[in-house]
C-alpha cells in the first residue's frame, strides 16, 4: 500500500517535540512550522475523502484549529503524526456525514492532469470515487474510523492500530467488516470495475 | 487444506499483504480449487484499487492556507522559553537593580547626616523636602523645628572646616524655615515642646558662634547670620503665644492639658554666658 507522501518521518523527532512544546505554550511561529510539516498530509485526507479542494482545504482549517487548541494538552506517548491523522479522520468522517445527501458531480473537483483523456472515462472514474465516498460515509462509526484511516489516510494496519489506539486484531477485524459492506453497498460498481478492467 | 468460510474470512487481510507466508500459502491452495472464492478475491481487490486510487490533493499553497489560519488561532498566553542571550540581558538587567538598590539604600541610611560638603547632600535635601511635604499638620512644625536644628549642627561644622559659605548657607536656610515656622510658631499644638525646641535651637547658634569665634579667621558673614538668626529666635521666645497657652474653641482645640496644669509659665531661660560675653543678644533685645 502506498504510503503518506508528503510528510516527513518525524517520530522520535527532537526538533518536532520542540515545535509541538513551543506550539502548546502559544508560540504561533512554531506551530506555523507544523502546518507547514503536515498541511500536505491533512489536505490530502481531507481531499480524498471529500473530492472538492475548497471543502477538503476548509475541513484542514477544522483540524489544524483542533490541534493548536488541544495541543495543551497532548502527551508526547504517542506520536504527533498518528494523533494527527486521528484527528484528520474524525473532521472527515463528519464532514463526509454532514454533506452526504447533497453530493453533486458539479460540485466535484475536476482533477488536474489525468491520464484519462477520455471524458467519459474521467466521468466514470468521478461517479466511481464519489460512489464509494458516499458508501464509507455510510459505513458504522467504528467501520468507517478505521476504513477512512486506510483509504483516506493510507495508512498501514499497522499504523491504524497505533492511531486508534486498539489491536492490530481489531483492525483487520474492523476492515474485514467495512470491506464486506463496502462491497455490498458498492457491489454492482465493484463489478462492473471488475469486468473493466479484465 | 482451509475450509471454504475461513478461507473467506481470511480474503481482505490476503490481499492487503497482511498475512504471514504460511498462510498466505494455505489460502493460495484453497483459491485455487474454488472458484467463488477466488471470484470473491477479485472484487475485494477491485474495492481496493477503488480506494487506494482516490486522488491525492491537487498542490496548494501553504502561505495563503497559514494566513487564514492564523485569523482563527485563539490568542494564547505565550510562555517564551528565555534564550541564552535573554538570560544574559536579565542578569545585566538583575545585576543594575541590584546596584541601583544598594546605592539607594546606601544614600538613603547615609544621607540623613551627610553635611553641606557631602555628595549625598541633595539626597538628603530631598529627604527633608519629601518628609516635610508628608507630614500632618499638627506635626508639621516639629519637623520644621528638628530641621532647623539640623541646619545649625551644618553650619556648626562647615565653620569648624573653615567653609564659610556653606555654613553660611546653612545659617541663611535655618532662618528661612523659622520664617516658614512663623505662623505654627504663634500656636503651637505643644507649646512646651516647642519651646523645648527653640531652647536647643539656641544652643546650638551660640555653639556656632563660638566655633566661628574660636578660629582666628573668624568670618564676619558668618557673625553677621547668627547675630540675625538669635534676633529672629529672640523675637519667637518672647511672644506670649509661646509661653501663653491660648484657649482656641472648635476643631482646632487641642486636648493637649499640659499647658492647663501649669498656669504659671516658666521663666524664660537666658543662654549661659560664654567666655566672650555672649549674652549681648538678651541686652540688645
Amino acid at each position: 500500500m502506498a504510503r503518506a507522501e508528503d510528510a516527513p518521518s518525524i517520530e522520535g523527532d527532537a526538533e518536532e517535540r520542540r515545535l509541538i512544546d513551543r506550539s502548546a505554550a502559544g508560540d504561533q511561529e512554531a506551530f506555523r512550522q507544523l502546518v507547514i510539516r503536515h498541511h500536505r498530509l491533512v489536505i490530502n485526507v481531507a481531499f480524498r475523502a471529500l473530492g472538492e479542494l475548497s471543502l477538503a482545504e476548509d475541513v484542514a482549517q477544522e483540524v489544524f484549529l483542533k490541534v493548536y487548541k488541544a495541543l495543551p494538552g497532548y502527551r508526547h506517548e504517542k506520536p504527533f503524526k498518528h494523533w494527527l491523522h486521528r484527528v484528520a479522520a474524525n473532521a472527515v468522517t463528519d464532514a463526509l456525514r454532514r454533506r452526504r445527501p447533497v453530493v453533486s458531480l458539479d460540485d466535484m473537483e475536476q482533477p488536474p492532469a489525468s491520464r484519462e483523456s477520455d471524458p467519459v472515462d474521467v466521468a466514470t472514474r468521478h461517479d466511481l470515487q464519489r460512489a464509494v465516498r458516499q458508501a464509507i460515509a455510510s459505513l458504522p462509526s467504528h467501520y468507517r474510523d478505521t476504513i477512512a484511516l486506510q483509504a483516506f489516510g493510507e495508512l498501514s494496519y499497522d499504523e491504524i492500530a497505533k492511531t486508534l489506539d486498539i489491536p492490530l486484531g481489531t483492525v483487520m477485524s474492523r476492515l474485514n467488516g467495512a470491506k464486506r459492506l463496502l462491497r455490498e453497498r458498492l457491489g454492482d460498481l465493484v463489478r462492473s470495475e471488475e469486468a473493466n478492467t479484465a | 487444506m482451509l475450509s471454504h468460510a475461513t478461507t473467506r474470512d481470511w480474503l481482505i487481510p490476503y490481499a492487503d499483504g497482511m498475512l504471514a507466508a504460511d498462510e498466505r500459502r494455505r489460502i493460495d491452495g484453497h483459491i485455487t480449487g474454488c472458484a467463488a472464492c477466488a471470484a470473491e478475491l477479485r472484487e475485494v481487490r477491485e474495492l481496493n484499487l477503488l480506494l487506494v486510487t482516490l486522488p491525492p490533493a491537487p498542490p496548494l499553497a501553504v502561505a495563503p492556507f497559514w494566513l487564514k489560519l492564523q485569523a482563527q488561532l485563539p490568542a494564547r498566553r505565550t510562555l517564551r522559553i528565555p534564550t541564552f542571550a535573554a538570560y544574559r540581558r536579565l542578569g545585566v538587567a538583575f545585576a543594575a537593580a541590584a546596584v541601583a538598590l544598594v546605592a539607594v539604600a546606601g544614600s538613603a541610611f547615609a544621607a540623613p547626616s551627610a553635611l553641606p560638603d557631602n555628595p549625598l547632600y541633595p539626597v538628603k535635601q530631598i529627604e527633608e523636602q519629601v518628609r516635610l511635604a508628608l507630614a500632618p499638620s499638627n506635626e508639621r512644625l516639629p519637623v520644621q523645628l528638628q530641621l532647623a536644628n539640623e541646619r545649625l549642627r551644618e553650619a556648626q561644622a562647615m565653620a569648624a572646616n573653615h567653609k564659610p559659605r556653606l555654613a553660611e548657607n546653612s545659617l541663611r536656610a535655618f532662618t528661612l524655615i523659622l520664617d516658614g515656622a512663623a505662623v505654627s510658631l504663634k500656636n503651637p499644638a505643644n507649646p512646651q515642646a516647642t519651646k523645648d525646641a527653640l531652647l536647643a535651637l539656641r544652643a546650638n547658634l551660640d555653639a556656632v558662634e563660638r566655633v566661628n569665634a574660636n578660629r582666628n579667621d573668624d568670618v564676619a558673614g558668618i557673625k553677621q547670620l547668627v547675630t540675625a538668626a538669635g534676633d529672629e529666635l529672640d523675637r519667637i521666645e518672647h511672644q506670649d503665644s509661646v509661653t501663653a497657652p491660648v484657649v482656641v474653641v472648635g476643631e482646632q482645640a487641642t486636648p493637649e492639658p499640659t499647658p492647663k496644669a501649669t498656669p504659671t509659665p516658666k521663666p524664660t531661660p537666658k543662654p549661659k554666658p560664654t567666655d566672650d560675653g555672649g549674652d549681648h543678644r538678651n541686652q540688645q533685645h
